[in-house]
């Protein structure tokens, strides 16, 4: 039971793990007050328990494609939010503390609701242990474990980012968070796929060979670009699709509140 | 004004090669699928080649399993003594395995598309 939870923990914190250490150097780069991300773990952790309660109940809607249908919004919701941090980030990258109160509220808002598709499973999980004493305790060790490798990862990422010169920081933030942002575009199509909301395809490409997707590589990779061995001609148009919107959209908006290089170049 | 003429013949023989792919994918296969004692019954599944097909996993335990498979791109959770439809392919010919996340060391099975 240890490996199992260790594995499955991981898996699923991985994702939002590093969604939470990228908004975080963020949020030190803004010199904002950091106190938010217990206000997001903790809807992250209420809405896991209230989602995986009523997981069952939500499968059946949508003729039985309830859980894809609400997984696949939640991560287009994510996707939108991450849009609106990375502008907001830009906005506010030579201090000018514009809709500081707006970009906090999303950065909760995208880690509540990437901890919660997460955690909802992971408590449904552990809450199947609770009438087998003698497993439960080597299933909570391993998540323990698992969700500690997780997160040090995350923290690793962490530091990673607030080691860089600064204006340095916030671009390799942005490059991380619209290829997060791609792989969700990602994973909510092969989603809709799976729900049959989207037409039956066979795969362009298999890499599984190279690089498979049940590797500790191919799960980071996963959870850092999307990465997928087989990914059907849909997914891999969504994934282009959200990358290239994302990118765009950030890179005129920067263009369009260039300051005066001497501003910037202060920091640097 | 030959043309106009040739056209609803042009429409018909368009319509029915648009529609002719749904009418067959409403015929597509079912195959069912149990979950017994973090068990897979049947392990091996075999679906025809390249043809979509709809997959009715049963979770006959009490306990909830969460169906998976990193080669079929598909991961569905299904709570106990509940029923999950999971539409996989179309596949090329080859073996696909699949496993149950909670149970990986007994939950084991493959789709053979042949």
């Amino acid at each position: 039971m240890l490996l199992t939870s260790v594995i499955l923990v991981l898996r699923e914190v991985l994702e939002a793990a590093l969604l939470l250490s990228i908004l975080l150097a963020m949020s030190r780069f803004l010199a904002l007050q950091t106190r938010w991300i217990y206000i997001a773990l903790t809807a992250g952790v209420l809405g896991s328990v209230v989602y995986g309660q009523y997981l069952g109940t939500v499968s059946e809607l949508f003729e039985g494609m309830g859980q894809e249908i609400v997984n696949a919004a939640l991560q287009f919701t994510i996707y939108g939010l991450l849009l609106l941090i990375g502008v907001l980030l830009i906005l506010n990258r030579s201090g000018e503390a514009r809709y500081l109160q707006l970009l906090q509220w999303a950065m909760v808002l995208a880690v509540a609701l990437a901890a919660l598709r997460e955690g909802a499973e992971i408590y449904i999980y552990l809450i199947a242990f609770r009438e087998q004493a003698e497993l439960l305790q080597g299933a909570l060790l391993g998540a323990l474990i698992g969700g500690g490798i997780g997160f040090s990862i995350g923290a690793l990422f962490y530091y990673l980012l607030l080691g860089l010169p600064r204006r340095r920081r916030l671009i390799c933030a942005l490059v991380l968070l619209s290829l997060v942002a791609a792989g969700l575009c990602l994973q909510a199509t092969q989603l809709l796929e799976q729900a049959d909301w989207l037409p039956a395809q066979q795969p362009l490409w298999d890499t599984s060979g190279l690089l498979s997707e049940n590797s500790v590589m191919g799960q980071l990779l996963y959870a850092l670009l999307g990465y997928e061995a087989t990914p059907t001609p849909n997914v891999i148009a969504a994934y282009l699709i959200g990358l290239v919107l994302m990118v765009t959209l950030l890179i005129s908006v920067w263009l369009k509140t260039r300051m005066p290089g001497v501003a910037v170049d202060v920091y640097v | 004004m030959k043309l106009p003429s040739e056209n609803p013949v042009r429409i018909f023989v368009a319509l029915t090669a648009l529609l002719l792919p749904m009418v067959v994918n409403a015929a597509r296969p079912v195959l069912e699928l149990e979950i017994r004692d973090h068990l897979f019954y049947p392990s091996v599944l075999k679906i025809p080649a390249n043809t979509k097909v709809k997959l009715i996993v049963y979770n006959r335990d009490p306990t909830p399993e969460e169906f998976e498979s990193y080669e079929l791109n598909r991961e569905k959770v299904i709570m106990g003594g509940q029923k999950a439809i999971v539409f996989i392919g179309p596949l090329a010919p080859g073996e696909y395995p699949f496993f149950g996340e909670f149970n990986p060391k007994t939950a084991q099975g493959k789709v053979v598309a042949e």
